[in-house]
């Protein structure tokens, strides 16, 4: 919504700043996005009168005057002919700027200085330095210096002279749904009058009386639909001569961004500004008659199918839930929306039906939306317009049609408003609104605020008693219960002035607050491990989704195809992101997220947390020596981290099933599960062929994890056991064992073979090649035996120790290395 | 040559071999040449035996102290030999870079929540979550939302293809109703988390994106609580420096509503005298009925921003997109 300060000071006085203005607006609520000043037309420029005129004593062309311009004098060369002491003339001021010509890139600013070694203090100006016709201003056309009338007072602005608009300031106002009373300067000024405690002048809308026929004798009104229409009015105006705008309304309206049209159009855009009220001006003789023989405005649902074709000649074809105002055989208006081709207001129109109407939000929305149309008009309406406007902005309407554009009115008005609505009254407690917004604000200032915004108190009593009663006007459509006047006495009392207290009060709980406080122990502990945390998008796309599974949950209204499920695993947003940083020079990555994600049981989405990590290329940071400092990562950095942060997370009995197969995701690949049934997640390594599509070059490693049951089946208490008090034994083995067989069957055989005082089992080397068959491979061991209560001697552990060796060599069928 | 004189002859040879050594084995082989079993130092101690009886004590001593001087000579030069030994082959070249084990970043994003999420918890406040998938009675209806409402639309919203329909959480205010349903009053509660608006992503705009929220419902809650909490969280968040502004708003689940504006030498330096930063209000009592909370025994207010806002603010970053493409480059900055 645009205004202008000088708009607004029709209705309501008030002396700020224009920036005082702004920030009076906003911190009631109404935000100003912009603000620009409008030059009036010759800013700067003044009516001037020369006082003297000698010759300059260096030029024999130029004279040197002394010209009074209403406050002093001031020096002036000047280098035209055509005037002498006495004349008026304007006088453009240092600082001005003259009008930009056609090609002029910029304009031309007035400064102080010397000409020929005078100095100079502005220039007296032609009619074309002035960009002006002088006949059509009923001047002389001079040769040199525009010469003004003799009358001219000294001092004033030439605008002034000459009867243009003056500077002004262009506020642009973002309006909130709730207040649709905001959309017009009235409603503007009001809020401006409540806070100053002015009053709001509304302008008279006054009619001349006696126009034969009768409005109700040349034009009837039908509501067919009442519960979309609960009220239409109708005015004629006869005999108006349709024709450009007077400059000041056409003025208004380019300021706040409108196109003139033409006088008739101008007045109902006009009005609607000033009101909030859309109207709409018919050719009244385009309006078809019926029966009664005069013509006849159905208000209706239009017909399934029914064409019709709006004034910015769209066809559109209309369903029975479009409303539409209709003669008997037509349709003549999108009710609401926008007026039709067929009954449009013409250079040749006399006659003028002036419609003012209430039409209700939802339809209008629904109209406007799928018929493609916006306009102010529906703009308002679907916002809610003001059903008790519509007489007065018809009034209004009318009376500067009859100013502008002539014509007779035809005498009242043609309401049909079959049954308003009672007015709405709220109470309100005094103290409630102390207690909601934690000042005292007295019951009489609380009462003054309101009826500063125009509410009206229901038998005021005095002195005031504990609540009150108010009736509410039918322009606040916001206004429904208490709390809805408790704001309104915060907004005008001043929101900054309401004290700020320190917290204070309950203690908050929430089982997600232990959760969060996991959450992040977890990305610290991935994060110390040296992963950087990435937050993939939650939409991605089919087809990445469809890596992982087949159970995606999909979007109804998706924005693209690279963005319509929603991820059923982070993994294929951690490619993304290698992806993203391979394509710009960044071979090595290696990160984790911590995200929901979707997945589809049945018909329903399920929710659930993951962590995943992500890695390819370098190991390590680069460094300068080592054999190893080339090395990539490998499946067993992924496996590290998750036993890591397994371990953290305090999961016991987590086992890694290696899976036959590869997948559609992994080339390598292992299950991870709570004692191979309750499934965690899985790892791997990336299927070379789409790491290739991905533009990955090195090997991808990927994993991903339950985090809602990593959490739930974690145990996190630590408990202290008591240091080691004796020495331990240490027995290393190694033995050539089938290729197949898993570091996991060695432990279970360990396990079998008991044996006492056994503290831990470390696997220290793999060996393949030289004297180890192929086909097998030698796993080397070393074996920690401890006692809690004694110094072990070498015969207990030489016993214990045989038995592991018996066990390998009977149920591994391990060859042992001596 | 008196036995005295050979003493003492043996003792200066031995000191000046052993102080003579360059290395430790030198030393070593010095020390078996006088003091070991066959070293004529020994040869001497064994002659001790032959002499007169009354000799031998005078003898006996000379033998030994010259023994001992040696022995500390020895010592001496063994830990100075020690020393040398132990140098590196090579100066350590101290400017040349080290070997790293890089400590991984935690997401900007997660570091602007967890420090939102720790100044509320320092008032009292617990962390809730709800559900990213919700219904339109959680997301909408239960906050009042007018049924016409634009957010409503598939235009704005994303809608699941799944049984109900369901749709993406516009806002994390459909927590505060998850809760409240749940839960009686008193409540105290801060939720971060996903949300979705289906825009087309650009530098301020991506389809998800992060909120953070706090609800505080109790008995006697005003606007000055609001104000003082909010205060105190965004002095945490953004600096001691802040200036906040509150202004009347419009939000359809909360009445009075209010719109939070600041300052900071930070937005004065983008030419700006105040930046929006946050919606909040008083709950409206048609929520807290919904819930089956009574508006006349209980308030409350509610207050909620985007924490991708905060963090651009934070650091000047000017693309949200920034927060999703996880370049290591950007991770890496904070």
């Amino acid at each position: 919504m645009k205004v202008t300060l000088n708009w607004l000071k029709q209705y309501v006085d008030f002396n700020w700043t224009p920036e005082e203005l702004t920030e009076r607006l906003t911190l009631l609520g109404l935000e100003v996005e912009g603000v620009h000043k409008v030059a009036g037309e010759f800013d700067g420029v003044v009516v001037a009168q020369v006082i003297t005129r000698d010759k300059h004593p260096n030029a024999d062309k130029l004279s040197v005057c002394r010209v009074a311009d209403g406050k002093g004098e001031r020096q002036i060369v000047c280098g035209a002919q055509n005037f002498q002491a006495g004349d008026k003339v304007p006088l453009i001021l240092p600082g001005a700027s003259l009008p930009m010509k056609p090609g002029d890139k910029e304009p031309f600013t007035i400064k102080v200085g010397k000409i020929r070694g005078v100095e100079s203090h502005g220039m007296m100006c032609s009619h074309e330095e002035l960009g002006i016709d002088p006949e059509a201003i009923g001047h002389r056309r001079e040769d040199g210096l525009l010469l003004l009338k003799a009358d001219a007072v000294v001092g004033q602005p030439l605008a002034t002279y000459l009867g243009r608009s003056g500077s002004d300031v262009v506020y642009d106002l973002e309006t909130t749904p709730n207040r649709p009373d905001w959309n017009s300067l009235i409603g503007i000024a009001r809020e401006i009058a409540a806070l100053t405690g002015n009053p709001l002048r509304l302008p008279a809308a006054g009619l001349p009386s006696g126009g034969k026929p009768t409005a109700a004798e040349q034009v009837s009104v039908r509501i067919g639909a009442p519960d979309l229409c609960p009220r239409y009015t109708a005015r004629v105006v006869r005999g108006v001569k349709v024709g450009p705008s007077p400059a000041w309304l056409r003025s208004a309206l380019e300021k706040v961004g409108l196109r003139s049209i033409n006088n008739v159009v101008d007045v109902s855009n006009y009005v609607m500004l000033e009101t909030g009220q859309p109207l709409h001006t018919f050719d009244y003789n385009l309006v078809g008659r019926g029966a009664s023989g005069v013509p006849t405005v159905v208000v209706r649902r239009a017909a399934e199918g029914e064409k019709f074709t709006t004034l910015d000649g769209r066809e559109h074809t209309l369903s029975a839930e479009n409303l539409l105002i209709a003669d008997e055989q037509k349709g003549i208006a999108l009710a609401g929306v926008m007026g039709g081709r067929n009954t449009e207001i013409q250079d040749t129109t006399v006659d003028v039906l002036i419609e003012s109407a209430y039409f209700t939000p939802t339809q209008v929305r629904r109209t406007s939306k799928t018929l493609g149309l916006r306009t102010d008009a529906s703009y308002r309406f679907e916002r809610g317009a003001d059903v008790g406007a519509a007489d007065f902005a018809s009034r209004r309407c009318a009376q500067l049609i009859l100013e502008t554009a002539g014509g007779t009115l035809a005498d009242g008005v043609v309401d049909a408003f079959p049954s308003p609505a009672e007015s709405r009254r709220i109470r309100l407690r005094h103290d409630r609104t102390d207690a909601l917004l934690g000042i005292a604000i007295p019951a009489d200032e609380q009462a003054r605020h309101l009826a500063g915004l125009g509410l009206v108190e229901v038998s005021p009593s005095s002195p005031r008693g504990a609540e009150s009663e108010w009736e509410i006007p039918t322009w606040r459509v916001d206004l429904k219960r208490e709390a809805d006047l408790i704001e309104e006495v915060a907004r005008l009392f001043g929101v900054d002035r309401i004290p700020s207290t320190t917290p204070r009060g309950a203690q908050g709980s929430h089982p997600f607050d232990a959760q969060f406080d996991r959450f992040m122990a977890v990305r610290r502990a991935l994060s110390g491990l040296g992963l950087d945390e990435a937050q993939g998008q939650t939409l991605i796309s089919d087809a990445s989704a469809r890596w992982v599974t087949e159970d995606v949950v999909a979007l109804a209204n998706p924005l693209s195809s690279d963005m319509n499920v929603l991820r059923p695993s982070l993994l294929p947003g951690l490619l993304d992101t290698l992806r993203h940083n391979l394509t710009r020079r960044n071979g090595d990555v290696q990160v984790y997220e911590i995200g929901r994600v979707f997945t589809r049981v049945g018909n329903q989405a399920r929710e659930g947390w993951r962590v995943a990590i992500a890695m390819t290329g370098a190991r390590a940071p680069r460094f300068w020596s080592g054999a190893d400092r080339e090395a990539l990562c490998d499946v067993f950095d992924l496996k590290g981290l998750v036993e890591e942060l397994i371990e953290r997370l305090g999961l016991r009995g987590v086992a890694y099933a290696r899976r036959p197969e590869p997948t559609a995701l992994f080339v390598e690949s292992a299950t991870v599960s709570l004692g191979g049934k309750l499934a965690l997640g899985q790892l791997g390594q990336l299927q070379p062929v789409l790491g290739k599509r991905l533009d990955l070059r090195d090997p991808v490693f990927l994993a991903e994890l339950d985090l809602d049951q990593l959490l739930q089946r974690g145990n996190s208490a630590k408990s202290f056991k008591a240091l080691a008090q004796f020495p331990s034994i240490q027995r290393d083995l190694a033995m050539i064992v089938d290729e197949a067989l898993t570091h996991d069957a060695v432990l279970a055989a360990v396990k079998q073979a008991k044996p006492a005082n056994l503290e831990a089992v470390e696997l220290f080397d793999i060996f393949r090649g030289k004297h180890v068959p192929s086909g097998q491979k030698s796993l080397a061991y070393s074996f920690t035996y401890r006692a809690a209560d004694r110094t072990l001697k070498d015969e207990e552990v030489n016993a214990a120790h045989a038995k592991v060796v018996e066990t390998f060599r009977s149920s591994l069928g391990a060859s042992i290395r001596e | 040559m008196s036995l005295h004189d050979r003493i003492s002859s043996i003792k200066e040879a031995a000191a000046q071999e052993l102080r003579a050594a360059k290395e430790l084995p030198s030393l070593e082989r010095a020390k078996g040449q006088f003091l070991g079993p066959e070293g004529s130092f020994t040869a001497l101690m064994k002659e001790l035996g032959t002499l007169a009886k009354e000799a031998r004590p005078i003898a006996g001593k000379a033998i030994n102290a010259a023994k001992q001087e040696l022995e500390s000579i020895l010592a001496e030069k063994r830990s100075e030999l020690e020393l040398r030994a132990a140098l590196p082959k090579e100066p350590a070249d101290f400017s040349l870079p080290g070997r790293r084990r890089p400590v991984g970043r935690l997401h900007p994003l997660t570091q602007v929540t967890d420090d939102i999420v720790r100044a509320f918890r320092k008032l009292g406040f617990a962390v809730a979550d709800g559900p990213e998938i919700e219904d339109e009675y959680h997301c909408f209806d239960a906050l009042n939302t007018p049924k016409d409402h634009p957010a409503r639309d598939s235009q704005d919203t994303f809608f699941i293809d799944t049984e109900g329909r369901p749709l993406l959480r516009t806002h994390t205010s459909s927590v505060q109703i998850r809760v409240m349903e749940k839960t009686p009053p008193p409540i105290r509660i801060v939720v971060p988390g996903r949300v979705f608006r289906r825009d087309n992503a650009d530098a301020t705009h991506n389809p998800t994106f992060h909120q953070i929220e706090g609800l505080y419902v109790d008995k006697g809650v005003t606007v000055s609580d609001l104000k003082g909490t909010v205060e105190a969280v965004f002095k945490e968040v953004l600096g001691d420096d802040v200036k906040l502004r509150f202004r009347p708003h419009y939000f359809s689940y909360t009445e009075p509503s209010l719109e939070i504006d600041f300052t900071n030498s930070l937005v004065k330096k983008l030419g700006k005298d105040w930046l929006e930063i946050a919606g909040c209000g008083m709950v409206h009592p048609k929520v807290f009925e919904t819930v089956g909370y009574d508006p006349e025994v209980w308030s409350g207010w509610a207050f909620g921003f985007g924490i991708e806002r905060i963090a651009m603010l934070r650091y000047g970053i000017t693309d949200i997109r920034l927060f999703y493409e996880n370049d290591a480059r950007f991770l890496r900055q904070f």
